[in-house]
């Protein structure tokens, strides 16, 4: 039974430290704010939910583990809602959105 | 398991210290505050391991659920304050 | 200013979230003995919540849940019911904040007494911590003048 949870509970929090690693590499690479809000907005929740339904199956059936699902709760309500408050602000002050360069000649 | 959860944490960190790029040449101040909260939630994954590393978990529980709150509330705060300022 | 409100997302996420968020507030302040927190940090969760609310509604509809008169007299009590425990142990022939000697008046032995007045201090610092953290932010973001205050202290200094 504590391999089983070991097993799953490391296979979770591999799963999560997988998408971490794409949110910070969309945020470094691409090329304008609302792209990179794309990428750790979705990103980043996933990957905490993922980490935390991990650390919680490691836990066990206790308080601990409830709390921590709690966490997992809390963030997957407000991490989009502070993505959607960050971009609109951006919206509004008139950030220049990237488009594709068009090759110079071809009309 | 404990060797486990130090690499991961290990790793965690590494990516945190890749997003501080961002925050520190990003331009612009929009792209700074979405690196911040980016960093404070690999912050709080990061919190609870050490938790678990300390045998404490109860303990840093509830700091990370504060953490977490305080991270959102800081993210609605800075966006009302950068639309008003325009 | 914070005359505005936030859009329809963020006021119906914040409406969800505020009422667990003061909850868990006063389980930090009243689990400060054994668990990390107490009285300051339970207060600036419960501050916290009411500075979410106050944003994603702004102060015209959310007046009528912070008034500014409220936070005024939270402030004051909080202080009061810190300073009261400390001097009600004076009067008890104790040193200021000596719990031990409220056990004459709450008939319990020494330890009880100690809890007990552990905990209305915190009480009383949670109560104190919450009201100066909402009135510090208003004071920042309205630059000292509330929204509907302004007329009349024009009014006051024309009489003047």
């Amino acid at each position: 039974m504590e391999t089983i949870q070991n097993i799953l509970a490391g296979l979770f929090l591999l799963g999560g430290c997988f998408f971490f690693a794409t949110a910070t590499v969309g945020l470094l690479r691409f090329p304008d704010f609302f792209t990179r809000l794309h990428a750790t907005g979705k990103g980043d929740t996933l990957a905490v939910t993922l980490c935390l339904i991990g650390l919680a199956i490691h836990s066990g059936l206790n308080m601990t583990s409830v709390k921590i699902l709690l966490i997992a709760v809390f963030m997957f309500l407000a991490q989009p809602t502070s993505t959607h408050a960050i971009s609109r602000a951006g919206v509004r002050c008139g950030l220049e959105i990237w488009r594709k360069k068009e090759k110079e000649g071809n009309p | 398991m404990q060797t486990f959860f130090l690499a991961v944490a290990l790793g965690i960190c590494f990516l945190v210290f890749l997003v501080l790029y961002r925050v520190v040449y990003g331009p612009g101040v929009f792209n700074r505050v979405a690196a911040i909260s980016a960093v404070g939630t690999k912050t709080l994954i990061i919190l609870l391991i050490v938790g678990f590393l300390y045998q404490r978990v109860d303990m840093f529980v509830d700091i990370s659920i504060v953490y977490a709150l305080l991270n959102f509330i800081g993210c609605v705060a800075v966006a009302k304050y950068l639309e008003m300022e325009r | 200013m914070i005359y505005r409100g936030e859009d329809i997302i963020i006021r119906t996420i914040s409406r969800m979230l505020i009422p667990f968020i003061q909850l868990y507030g006063l389980y930090v302040i009243m689990h400060g003995h054994y668990s990390p927190g107490g009285g300051f940090q339970g207060g600036v969760i419960l501050g916290a919540s009411l500075i979410l609310l106050l944003l994603a509604y702004g102060y015209q509809d959310a007046k009528s849940r912070v008034p500014e008169k409220l936070l005024t007299v939270f402030s004051g009590v909080g202080v009061f019911i810190y300073a009261g425990t400390g001097f009600l142990c004076l009067v008890l022939l104790g040193n200021f904040l000596d719990y031990a000697m409220l056990a004459k008046i709450l008939h319990t032995d020494a330890a009880h007494a100690r809890s007990l007045g552990i905990l209305s201090v915190e009480i009383g610092v949670g109560m104190a911590v919450m009201a100066v953290m909402v009135s510090i932010f208003l004071d920042i973001s309205t630059g000292g003048v509330l929204p509907g205050e302004e007329e009349e202290k024009q009014k006051t200094a024309e009489e003047a």
